[in-house]
């Protein structure tokens, strides 16, 4: 059984973190915790589930909705966090408005396709696998920790080898002399949004599919685990995150198993502080120097 | 300066109560009776409000057709309470200012209907719950009211239909954490304690978990080592139809039987093959062929464009309670209202509704299984 729970685990931490690197990228540039981005993977899940009711089948249907979500986070920034910069307003009135905006994605998923639960269709599931006498792998298990690992295998390698990661990296360590090199921040920023849009809606598709459900306020609780997954990983870190979301997944199986369903959650978010007491940077966080 | 502004003022607070005076008359002399629903219109479990809502609005709809109460036409007001505890208090005090005011229908939760409960009773406004479920629910007061089946009454029926027809010998249970659900749990598990342990039958495993936490893959883990052949749910169907999915892509030959208030179209749409089998006692069934039955689900039908859960079907007849029962004292002293509705029979699409000594709601169930996407009485 334990084993079991190790799996069960693994994959949905693996969802836990694609969107829990969004918090991150956003976090590395902007040191902005975005708290819409919860209701982003809600509204990636409701608008899978949309285009698969036009009939276009589910892989288009996921690579549309991962695109409008892009969209949506980037224009989060673009009408929303933009001014504030402009306007040099404080941290905490970008904060509150993350929160503001995540409120009005949420209420208006809800307006538009009611707040009851609605079947995902199934699309991982093609049957399942049985080791030894009692592990059992479900497809949908193995579809997600693969797709969750290729996804964020490809973001590593945009932040990392790319130009455009380098100019997130240059806008990361000091905007003026970025935009001073050339680089426009506002357009790196947008993009990052996007990326955190994309991976989030990717979430969203593929937890709707493994739990065949999906509803308006599903962002509200993931989206907590994910900001804590990618704390605890160490947030700005893009492999802490993947490693904070795996640990909190596992955490969470676990705790449902040997302490009770009720108990999840809980323990999750007391691993949490317990780590941030002892590593207040988290697990991979490196220690940052104020900005002046 | 001062004395101009102060001037002004002064014929500010003439002309408002000019108006309020003239307010007050207004509605005097019309006198209209108002009927509050009261329940979650916004937010997670709005769909069970706004049902609450159209129910009554159909019934009152009704009424008014055939000249009202009292020859009076029957005004509805809404109260949305968001289901939470604190803003339930507060439509309390909104409902208890407003005295034409005669009855509520609501709330939606016990946890939430008790902390307003007091302030009903204290002003003497009948309070109907049809989806109440809380032991101690009507022993808030004289004028609280429960339409809905009694937690120990429904429980029998749920282990009936897992031990009679889904020859039960394993046990698991399926509770979320919320007031009803623990105590349901509680209900259950002595029940099978005390009759059924000398049959050989016992729970051998009892899984609580978050309302709505949509992963129950590690319960679903636990219950098959126990080795559980029959689960009973004690959640609501956006529990009920995730795990029901999840546990049959590791074990289609899972029996399982839920509560009425996982009854609805909602189960079937969300559930989709995988609850094909899932059995419930009810006691309001949509496709029954009774005629009173069939009007209320096509009028609905017609108006709302959904069907209508037995919670949804529950807060009709608990209107059609209120209003029979101002009809037959013929007047709008509270006192002998409550003493109607106390000592009603009402036929309404949820059967013969009497109230016990307790205030509780007695009525017959149904039994019926999910087969071909569609619920079908059963007989066994």
């Amino acid at each position: 059984m334990f084993a079991q729970q190790i799996f069960n685990g693994l994959s949905i931490g693996m969802a836990y973190a694609l969107v829990a690197v969004g918090y991150s990228l956003v976090f590395g540039i902007l040191r902005l915790i975005n708290f819409s981005h919860g209701s982003v993977y809600a509204f990636g899940a409701m608008m899978t589930l949309f285009f698969v009711s036009t009939r276009i089948g589910i892989i288009p249907a996921i690579i549309v909705s991962a695109l409008l979500s892009g969209v949506v986070a980037a224009l989060i920034n673009k009408w929303t966090l933009e001014p504030l910069r402009l306007k040099n307003s404080s941290k905490i009135a970008s904060l509150i408005t993350t929160i503001g905006v995540s409120n009005v994605i949420q209420n208006m998923l809800i307006i538009v396709f009611g707040s009851q639960r609605e079947a995902f269709p199934a699309f991982m599931d093609f049957g399942s696998v049985t080791i030894g006498n009692s592990l059992v792998i479900k497809s949908s298990q193995i579809v997600v920790f693969v797709v969750g690992l290729i996804l964020l295998l490809v973001l590593t390698i945009i932040v990392n080898k790319t130009k455009f990661g380098l100019s997130m990296k240059a806008v990361q360590q000091n905007m003026r002399a970025a935009s001073l090199m050339g680089i426009e921040n506002n357009r790196v920023i947008t993009i990052t949004f996007f990326l955190g849009g994309v991976t989030a809606a990717i979430g969203g598709a593929l937890l709707g599919g493994y739990y065949q459900i999906a509803y308006p306020m599903m962002g509200a609780m993931l989206g907590l685990k994910a900001f804590a997954a990618s704390v605890l990983g160490g947030i700005g870190v893009l492999y802490g995150s993947v490693i904070g979301g795996l640990i909190v997944g596992v955490i969470e199986s676990l705790a449902a198993t040997y302490l009770g369903g009720t108990y999840r959650d809980l323990v999750a978010f007391l691993i949490l502080i317990i780590v941030l007491i002892i590593r207040p940077n988290g697990i991979f966080g490196k220690k940052t120097t104020e900005k002046v | 300066m001062m004395k101009k502004l102060s001037r002004i003022f002064s014929v500010c607070i003439v002309c408002s109560m000019l108006l309020v005076i003239g307010g007050c008359s207004k509605t005097d002399a019309k006198k209209t009776i108002k009927i509050a629903v009261a329940g979650p219109m916004t937010g997670d479990n709005s769909e069970y409000g706004i049902g609450f809502k159209n129910a009554v609005e159909l019934m009152i709809k009704q009424w008014n057709a055939n000249g009202g109460v009292l020859k009076n036409q029957i005004e509805l007001v809404v109260y949305d309470d968001k289901n939470s505890p604190e803003e339930g208090a507060n439509v309390g005090q909104k409902i208890a200012s407003d005295k034409s005011i005669i009855g509520v229908i609501g709330h939606f939760s016990s946890g939430v209907t008790m902390t307003a409960t007091p302030t009903y009773q204290d002003n003497k406004i009948i309070l109907i719950a049809p989806s109440a479920s809380h032991p101690d629910f009507t022993k808030q007061g004289n004028f609280i009211f429960r339409n809905n089946a009694v937690i120990s009454t429904e429980a029998k029926e749920v282990i009936d239909l897992a031990v009679n027809y889904h020859k039960a010998k394993k046990i698991g249970i399926l509770a979320i954490k919320t007031d009803w659900g623990t105590s349901t749990k509680n209900v259950i598990v002595q029940i099978i304690k005390d009759q059924y342990a000398a049959k050989g039958i016992e729970v051998v495993d009892v899984e609580e978990v978050v309302e709505g936490s949509d992963d129950y893959t590690p319960n679903i883990t636990k219950m098959k080592q126990a080795g559980v052949d029959t689960i009973i749910g004690a959640c609501m169907y956006a529990t009920l139809a995730p795990f029901t999915k999840q546990y049959k892509l590791v074990d289609p030959s899972i029996n399982i039987v839920g509560f009425s208030n996982a009854y609805t179209q909602n189960l079937l749409n969300l559930g989709g093959k995988s609850v094909e089998g899932l059995t419930f006692p009810v006691i309001f069934f949509s496709q029954s062929t009774e005629a009173n039955v069939a009007k209320f689900v096509t009028d609905y039908k017609t108006a709302y464009n959904s069907v209508p859960s037995s919670l949804t079907a529950q807060a009709y007849d608990s209107v059609g309670i209120l209003l029979t029962a101002i009809k037959q004292v013929g007047s709008l002293d509270r006192d002998k209202i409550r003493d109607a509705v106390a000592g009603i029979t009402y036929v309404g699409v949820t059967g013969s509704t009497t109230f016990n000594a307790t205030r509780d709601a007695v009525k017959p169930f149904n039994k019926v299984v999910i087969k071909d996407g569609q619920f079908t009485k059963l007989a066994y």
